[in-house]
């Protein structure tokens, strides 16, 4: 044990209640300022309709904040659920808990899922959510300790300043003796010093003997966790079986369960392989469709790509079982063993990387310009380490490196630094200036979207150019996927309702390669049933890759193949057997409506959530310079030719790509045009009263809201 | 012989995965297989051969993310 002294500064006792049909029906209520703790009841009005995850952090943290509140206010709250079926160890993906916060990237709600133990043993700790607000005036640790039934807040000084060692130190200092039983929750100095931080979220991995981690990585939920003062949440909890939920119907559960852990364990290895090489067979196919992105998305695809794909990387993951949560048979959650850093505090020592994911390979490797695996596992352990989403990091230093090799920043501005794309040392070493908050790293820590802006005020740089190649969303990064060639995933991101990830809606292949969705109608439809289904996932406390990254070999055969209905049915059957509430794939989808619905409402409380905030930048459209035009000349002349019927003979290019951008930019409005009538939002993109009583929402406070935005 | 899905096909000389795949009823919706344990997506299966006794599986490319 190496840690410093400590003192506890509130303690609670607490009778626990153990899961019934998969609900405590309790949650845990912090405030740190004051400092408080205490145990409530979620309404049954609020458990039917938020069903749980999410749907509660939402309602929860709704109720923590009034419109004005800022990020860093301290009745922010930070929200972390699992869900009904989260902690069912038999079911693949059942382990995942889902936070949210007011981001300091976007000023609104923002939600983040992961993997790890941590959300389960909160629940089998007594309690379906937690929600903490208020700042702690030193370095805090809360303990959660639902064997012993006792909630700690305790001031820890000596802690290790990085959730690598922090996780580990910590887990070795409350385990008494097993350190299975841990679960931590902590960010790190990248999070303190950047509005991108992440949350790590531990697991102990026996097999190995050591602590490993995930990320809830989007929006900055672990900048609000540092700006706390909180350096770790840590739950404890013992032994979990199929039991701990106390289902309504146990066999039914385990049938279920096993038909779906069965058919994975069968199919993994002839589909995509994810228990052995994780999600890195993406990059290779991306690339060859032309939609990885490499230099801050200007291109889909690289000479180079192979080298950081699939075939790199099955050489270098440790072999063995990487499941994020008891018993998942997908195990995707794979690591680097004995990596040594060449830079930073690690440098020369051996450390275990976990990860990384497509995401994390494209975003801070392609979308660079490096093609180098150990300096993309550097970068990933550095992040994690500090607390840092790889997904920002990554397209915030596209957006420098590309700014920096068109002159709109110089080495005056950057510190010295040369950051030309594929300079891997120099992003390295932003990296760790973003951790500290020194030099240009201060700056870029600051995100895409305020980068822009002192780009232009203080560099005097282009600002129109700054908006086109900026990729950002609502103040969020974009998550790793080209967009230029499918308006559905332009939807996807555009109007997603936190920002530019691919959690919600990824329409890719099934618009732009299958070609399923051709009309507006159809891709307005998608872009209601998907993140409607999408979000299903983050109520129940599951994960999302079981449902259609291993697909049943007779799904090409049925009539809606895109959806996977055979899986579709059994999540029914799932939270049936679970919950005692009789569910069918239709009614899973009423489920997500009333959340999503909602926290469309909540964006339009905090400021946002109308048209004018599902904007996109030129580049996720479209070629934004003659030169990305130039490099797929023949789609996209072809494209003016054929779709559009416009005479470009004798036209330059300059004059093809400002046409092109008109054609797509109102192609664009037509897209949200349909996808608000198809979700029953007003033109301006507000749920209507219509639709707000449909699905029971009809708060009085949403009333209000709607009122006051004309919405009657 | 060639085998998709681990069912067997007649193999010819010079043959194409994009001949191979057309030959199926719904091949065409194919984007990414996987051939002697090598993913290969659609923009080459034209230039990729195919030798006898190749093994070749549909790789399901729905999802993402």
């Amino acid at each position: 044990m190496h840690l410093g002294s400590s003192r506890t500064v509130a303690s609670f006792s607490y009778e626990r209640r153990d899961a019934h049909k998969g609900y405590t029906d309790r949650f845990l209520d912090m405030d740190l300022s004051r400092p408080s703790i205490s145990v409530k009841t979620v309404p049954l009005q609020i458990k039917k309709i938020f069903v749980g995850g999410r749907g509660y952090d939402l309602w929860l943290l709704w109720n923590a904040v009034d419109a004005g509140t800022q990020w860093d206010d301290p009745q922010n709250a930070i929200c972390i659920a699992s869900g009904p079926m989260g902690g069912t160890p038999a079911y693949p993906g059942s382990g995942k808990s889902i936070v949210t916060a007011i981001s300091p990237l976007t000023g609104s709600v923002i939600d983040s899922n992961v993997g790890g133990y941590f959300g389960p043993y909160l629940k089998f700790s007594g309690f379906d959510a937690l929600r903490i607000s208020g700042k702690c005036a030193s370095d805090t640790i809360v303990f959660i300790d639902g064997i012993s039934r006792k909630v700690d807040i305790i001031e820890m000084s000596g802690l290790p300043d990085d959730a690598y060692a922090l996780s580990s130190e910590l887990t070795d200092h409350f385990c008494q003796g097993k350190p299975m039983d841990i679960s931590v929750v902590s960010a790190g100095p990248g999070a303190a010093n950047t509005r991108m931080g992440c949350l790590n979220f531990s697991w102990y991995d026996s097999a190995r003997g050591r602590v490993r981690y995930k990320q809830a990585g989007r929006g900055g939920i672990g900048t609000v966790f540092a700006d706390k003062r909180i350096r770790a949440v840590v739950a404890r909890w013992e032994k979990v079986s199929v039991k701990s939920n106390n289902p309504a119907d146990l066999d039914a559960v385990k049938n279920v369960a096993r038909c779906h852990a069965q058919e994975i364990v069968a199919l993994d290895p002839k589909q995509n392989e994810m228990a052995r090489i994780g999600t890195t067979h993406l990059v290779p196919i991306m690339n060859d469709f032309d939609l990885l992105p490499t230099k801050n998305f200007q291109f889909g695809s690289h000479p180079a790509a192979f080298l950081i794909g699939r075939e790199a990387f099955e050489k270098l993951f440790d072999p063995g079982f990487d499941g994020c949560w008891k018993g998942c048979t997908v195990a995707c959650a794979h690591g680097v063993k004995d990596f040594v850093p060449f830079t930073g505090a690690y440098r020369g020592q051996r450390v275990f990387v976990d990860g990384p994911e497509y995401e994390t390979i494209a975003g801070c490797g392609s979308n660079l310009g490096i093609f180098d695996p150990y300096t993309i596992l550097e970068m990933n352990f550095y992040c994690d380490a500090y607390g840092l989403d790889t997904i920002s990091v990554g397209t915030a230093l596209a957006f420098v490196m590309e700014c920096f090799e068109r002159g709109l920043i110089t080495t005056d501005h950057t510190g010295g630094l040369d950051l030309s794309f594929g300079n891997r040392l120099n992003a390295l070493e932003l990296v760790h200036q973003m951790a500290s908050g020194s030099g240009f790293g201060a700056i870029v820590g600051q995100g895409v979207r305020r980068m822009k802006g002192i780009f232009a005020k203080t560099f005097g740089a282009d600002a129109s150019l700054l908006n086109d190649i900026g990729m950002e969303s609502k103040g969020l990064e974009f998550s790793e996927y080209m967009t230029k060639e499918s308006l559905a995933q332009q939807g996807g991101y555009g109007l997603a309702l936190k920002g530019p990830q691919h959690d919600e809606a990824w329409l890719i292949f099934l618009d732009m390669v299958h070609n399923f969705m051709p009309t507006f109608e159809q891709k307005a439809e998608a872009l209601h049933w998907f993140p409607m289904f999408r979000t299903w996932f983050g109520l129940c406390g599951l994960c999302k890759l079981p449902w259609n990254d291993i697909v049943p070999e007779d799904n090409k055969d049925t009539p809606e193949p895109a959806k996977v209905m055979k899986h579709v049915q059994w999540y029914a059957d799932y939270y049936t057997a679970v919950t005692g509430n009789p569910a069918s794939p239709e009614t899973l989808i009423t489920m997500s409506e009333r959340v999503y619905n909602f926290q469309r409402l909540f964006n339009l409380k905090m400021g946002f959530g109308t048209r004018e905030h599902d904007s996109l930048p030129y580049r996720a459209m479209g070629p934004v310079t003659v030169e990305e035009y130039e490099s797929r000349q023949q789609r996209y002349d072809d494209q003016l030719t054929g779709t559009h019927q416009v005479d470009i003979i004798g036209k330059d290019t300059a004059w093809k790509v400002a046409v092109l951008r008109e054609k797509r930019e109102a192609q664009y409005e037509l897209l949200k045009d349909a996808v608000y009538k198809r979700r029953g939002w007003t033109s301006d993109g507000i749920p209507t009263v219509a639709t707000v009583k449909r699905l029971g929402i009809d708060f009085p406070d949403v009333m209000t809201l709607l009122a006051a935005h004309g919405v009657k | 012989m060639v085998f998709i899905d681990d069912k067997p096909y007649a193999w010819q000389a010079d043959m194409t995965l994009a001949d191979l795949l057309a030959r199926l009823p719904d091949g065409d919706i194919y984007a990414v297989v996987k051939f002697d344990g090598k993913l290969i997506s659609r923009p080459f299966f034209a230039s990729t051969m195919v030798p006898d006794g190749a093994r070749i599986v549909p790789v399901p490319m729905i999802a993402g993310g």
